[in-house]
């Protein structure tokens, strides 16, 4: 592994032995992270455009001024809250009961939790054209409806149902994945926590509320906090499925924000409002942060 | 885990060994959307007659071919030679980082349709290399189940509407007319046909004006929006497949169909016509234009290069090549109707009669935005949320707003 | 007492009988059964690539293998799969060090002011790549590193997100098995190697699912930072081969997508026994 081979200095001395860890890190990270993240904010108070021969104007905060008076990005951040506060608790359950069901033993645990998985392994963008196919008026899913006798909605045509249509097949889609990942936080908690339980006379259910839920909290605040950002960026399903439409009504602020910057490079315009969806993002991890991250005391 | 990363590094070595490509004396850098083996007869054509010279060609993809563009236009990493589509070229016109051909073009000018796409007032910043438009495609089988006549396609409006509810009615899954709806960047080029062929026009001849509502203008939607009643609403990629499936009768589609139709569906008796015009005596059988267009870049190295291969690629016969082996656009060459190819082919020829009606989009720096407004409001209309007339309306104050920026 | 935990054998899970499987099964299997569903649509597509994208079509033949065909007969197919598969070797090797040791470092709060490089890493995450994307085009014109490897490999070597999911992680790892060793005599670095990271390793394992899986699926940037044929990723190849203007080749995108997902099945398979190792089980006793 390519972690450097420092020989210790000793017992106390972990802070040097801690910036030995981070620098190869920080330095690519430096370069590759944090100088396009300080580009994209110089670039927000300019009207820089990628490719225009004359060189960008300072406009100081006139992009910001303009976004909060610009009903097309309040209408995207319409529709991006109503895609994340409708996916996350559906996904972040899903995720965690599918974790907890194929964690124990079972006959076909491996079938499952592979099955289950499955969806993450092809790229979204795939995923979205197959979901376009079966969303289609004489779509498989209308065909599987019709057969029912159930009602068959227009779903990316018709604008009531574009984004939850985009929607389910992110919960869809994402649900695997977090699995995974909380049952890497379940390994973390030591077993003969529930032995000492069991030999209380603890429930399953007590097993659950008391130890299991409190300790995968840092998993928990992960889940939330990485899928709250992927879910502010949604793009790509959008990008295929519907281009924004039908009536803007799946039009989200990545969405609108790749628009500016690649249909009217006016690159300035997008890095402003990336900057007001990171505010945002940034104050909701904040808050989750506060409410899910707090120190765990773990011990037997 | 340790053997299975061991094998992973023996992996990643083999992979970086390989040896990095030769340069060799002189190497023009070509970035196109086409397929490789489509594209690279060309070019080992050209570097036949230019002994010495190679070009390096890199295929672009349609999703994400202008960000890699913009990307490159904003770091100074151009390519000497780049097909840039129709849709692209008045915001790259105004940034004013393109090569000026208009010297090194200007003989070509009496061959080649388009210019429109790359010229602002009397400067050519480009060469239009292939065109494509749309025209109506219809099903023969369904013409001839709904007693009409299969080898009359609809001329006029009238006909239009009539056919399409002949076929509507006959029920059982079938449509008349596909109506495009619910993906962006589609709609104008469907909706825009009726009102160009119907004598509306977007704005006004000198570009600084909108010059959209209009009686003709609101005459076309009402008729477009009437077709709904006719037929059925989808996304383009689902009306294609209705119309393969033989289950549509009518629908405005583009060339890229032929392709599809020989692989999907070869057993399909169809046929393609002119978009229909308002009446027999009145109006154009109009419709949307665009195309490919080869551009060069003031930062680009080797500029007389890039001029002589683009040179080479408009010509006749290998702007005709590209078109034969693509099937979705045609060449920009005049009168590339009277080749052999197109003799052989006439359904494809249709496109390139269609062209002498079709129009192209204003080249306007706030283009982009305008088909934008133009499509909100038209959606507006189709969702039923606003009258034809008070769309266009809407539509009218959103481009004279824009038609004022520059 | 030190290095006790890595001694501690994988658990042989006796799995039960298949009667108290059962009810798991029920509540579970239609789950699964409409997970699978889009993948029987891929792969009915890849095997009728006449049906254009239509499932009714393509469930009803005829099948047949012309799109693995032409897929194969690609002359560029091997060159894309080597590409990927050796940018993913490295990116995935990368990210599991550097983020098991900056993630731990992180998560035992070593260094001043902890919460604010936590809060910076993953603040990166928040600024959509649409918009970073030319910027750090950018860095790569002005590093000469544009149609290199290493432009595939380098930006993605430092992935925030396996930082932060390291750092979570060791959160909530009991801390004793570390403090035991300390008094013992070992210094950090036999702490990290022979205590730490046999307990990190369900979260390296899926840090290792999680990059092997982006870099392998990514399109955007290995698109714009590479220009030659030689150094194209399989997602880049694929789309090229299977685009046509306005449309795609069903066919031949699922087939290419069907086999492009299997090495990440794979991958997968391989390491999700990792996530599982059951190494706390009685690691306190």
């Amino acid at each position: 592994m390519g972690t450097p081979a420092r020989r210790p200095g000793g017992r106390g001395a972990s802070p040097a032995t801690s910036w030995a860890f981070l620098s190869p890190w920080a330095l690519a990270f430096g370069l590759f992270g944090l100088y396009p993240f300080a580009f994209s904010l110089f670039a927000s108070f300019t009207d820089y455009s990628p490719v225009r021969a004359a060189g960008a104007r300072f406009v100081g905060l006139g992009n910001y001024a303009r976004a909060l008076h610009d009903p097309a990005f309040w209408s995207a951040l319409g529709n991006t809250a109503l895609f994340v506060v409708g996916t996350i608790p559906f996904t972040t359950a899903l995720a965690l009961a599918l974790a907890l069901a194929v964690q124990p033993a079972f006959r076909g645990r491996s079938l499952f939790r592979t099955g289950f998985f499955l969806p993450s392994v092809v790229s979204v963008v795939v995923l979205s054209l197959v979901f376009k196919g079966l969303y289609a008026p004489n779509g498989s899913l209308n065909g599987l409806l019709a057969a029912l006798h159930l009602p068959t909605p227009a779903w990316l045509l018709d604008p009531d149902t574009a984004l939850p249509a985009i929607m389910a097949m992110d919960v869809w889609s994402a649900s695997g994945y977090y699995m995974v990942i909380f049952l890497a936080g379940l390994e973390a908690i030591p077993r003969d926590l529930y032995e000492a339980a069991r030999l209380e006379g603890a429930t399953a259910r007590d097993q659950l509320v008391h130890i299991t839920l409190p300790l995968l909290r840092p998993t928990l605040l992960f889940v939330l906090v990485v899928n709250t950002i992927r879910s502010l960026q949604i793009f790509a399903e959008v990008f295929v499925m519907t281009r924004g439409g039908p009536l803007h009504r799946t039009t989200t602020v990545v969405y609108y924000l790749y628009e500016q910057a690649f249909y009217r490079f006016d690159l300035g315009y997008a890095s402003a409002l990336a900057y007001l969806l990171f505010v945002l993002t940034l104050a909701l991890a904040w808050l989750q942060m506060r409410a899910v991250g707090r120190p765990v005391e773990v011990s037997a | 885990m340790r053997r299975l990363a061991g094998w992973m590094a023996v992996a990643l070595a083999a992979a970086l060994s390989c040896a990095p490509a030769k340069k060799l004396a002189e190497e023009v850098v070509f970035w196109q959307f086409w397929p490789a083996e489509v594209v690279t007869p060309l070019l080992e054509g050209f570097e036949r007659e230019h002994p010495g010279v190679k070009v390096r060609m890199e295929q672009l993809t349609w999703q994400s071919g202008q960000e890699k563009i913009t990307a490159a236009v904003a770091a100074g990493t151009v390519p000497d030679l780049c097909e840039i589509g129709s849709t692209w070229m008045p915001r790259l016109l105004a940034g004013g980082r393109l090569a000026d051909w208009s010297a090194g073009v200007a003989d070509l000018r009496p061959a080649l349709r388009g210019w429109e796409l790359c010229t602002v007032g009397d400067a050519i910043y480009g060469v239009p290399w292939v065109l494509g438009t749309r025209a109506l495609f219809y099903n023969r089988e369904l013409f001839a189940r709904a007693r009409l006549d299969s080898t009359r396609p609809p001329e006029t409006w009238v006909e239009l509407q009539r056919a399409a509810a002949a076929i509507q009615r006959l029920g059982h899954g079938v449509h008349g007319y596909g109506v495009q709806a619910g993906e962006r960047y589609v709609l104008s080029k469907k909706f825009l046909p009726f009102a160009w062929g119907n004598g509306g026009e977007i704005l006004s001849e000198d570009l600084r004006h909108a010059a959209f509502d209009s009686p003709a203008s609101r005459e076309a939607l009402e008729f477009y929006l009437g077709l709904r009643r006719a037929g059925m609403t989808a996304q383009q990629d689902a009306l294609d497949r209705e119309f393969k499936e033989g289950r549509l009768g009518l629908e405005v589609s583009g060339a890229w169909l032929f392709r599809q139709i020989a692989r999907e569906a070869p057993g399909l008796r169809y046929g393609v016509a002119l978009v229909p015009r308002p009446a027999n005596e009145r109006g154009a059988h109009a419709s949307w234009a665009g195309g490919e267009v080869l551009v060069g870049f003031n930062d680009a190295k080797r500029k007389q290069l890039a001029l002589e291969l683009a040179r080479f690629l408009v010509r006749p016969e290998n702007a005709l090549a590209l078109a034969a082996a693509a099937q979705s656009v045609q060449p920009a060459t005049v009168g590339a109707d009277t080749s052999a190819y197109y003799r052989a082919h006439p359904l494809e020829a249709v496109f390139v009669r269609q062209f002498e009606t079709a129009r192209f989009t204003p080249n306007h720096p706030m283009w982009g935005d305008m088909e934008a407004a133009i499509e909100d409001e038209v959606e507006q209309a189709l969702y039923d949320r606003k009258s034809a007339a008070q769309a266009v309306e809407d539509a009218q104050v959103r481009l004279e707003e824009l038609a004022g920026k520059k | 007492m030190s290095g006790g935990a890595a001694a501690v054998e994988l658990r042989a899970a006796a799995s039960p009988a298949w009667g108290a499987s059962l009810g798991r099964w029920l509540w579970l299997g239609p789950l699964l059964l409409t997970m699978l569903l889009p993948f029987a649509w891929m792969a009915a597509i890849s095997l009728a690539p006449r049906a254009g994208g239509s499932f009714a079509r393509a469930a009803a033949g005829p099948w047949d293998l012309s799109s693995y065909r032409a897929l194969f007969a690609s002359a560029h197919l091997g060159r894309y799969l080597l590409n990927s598969a050796a940018v993913a070797t490295a990116v995935v090797l990368l990210n599991v060090a550097t983020a098991a040791t900056v993630g731990y470092v992180l998560g035992r709060r070593r260094v001043p002011g902890e919460k604010l490089w936590t809060l910076g890493i993953v603040a990166t995450l928040m600024l959509p790549k649409q918009v970073l994307m030319v910027p750090l085009y950018l860095v790569m014109a002005r590093l000469h590193l544009l149609d290199t490897y290493a432009a595939l490999v380098l930006p993605f070597a430092v992935d925030a997100f396996s930082v932060f999911l390291v750092r979570q992680y060791v959160l909530g790892l009991p801390i004793e098995l570390e403090e035991a060793a300390r008094v013992d005599g070992a210094s950090d670095w036999v702490i990290f190697r022979a205590v730490v990271l046999p307990l990190m390793k369900p979260v390296l394992a899926v840090v290792a699912i999680q990059s092997f899986l982006t870099n392998w699926n990514s399109f955007l940037f290995p698109l714009i930072f590479v220009d030659s044929d030689r150094l194209r990723t399989l997602p880049v190849g694929l789309a090229l081969l299977s685009q046509t203007e306005h449309s795609v080749d069903w066919g031949f995108l699922m087939a290419g997508s069907t086999v492009a997902s299997l090495p990440v099945l794979a991958v997968f398979l391989l390491f999700q026994r990792h996530i599982l190792s059951g190494l706390l089980a009685g690691a306190e006793k």
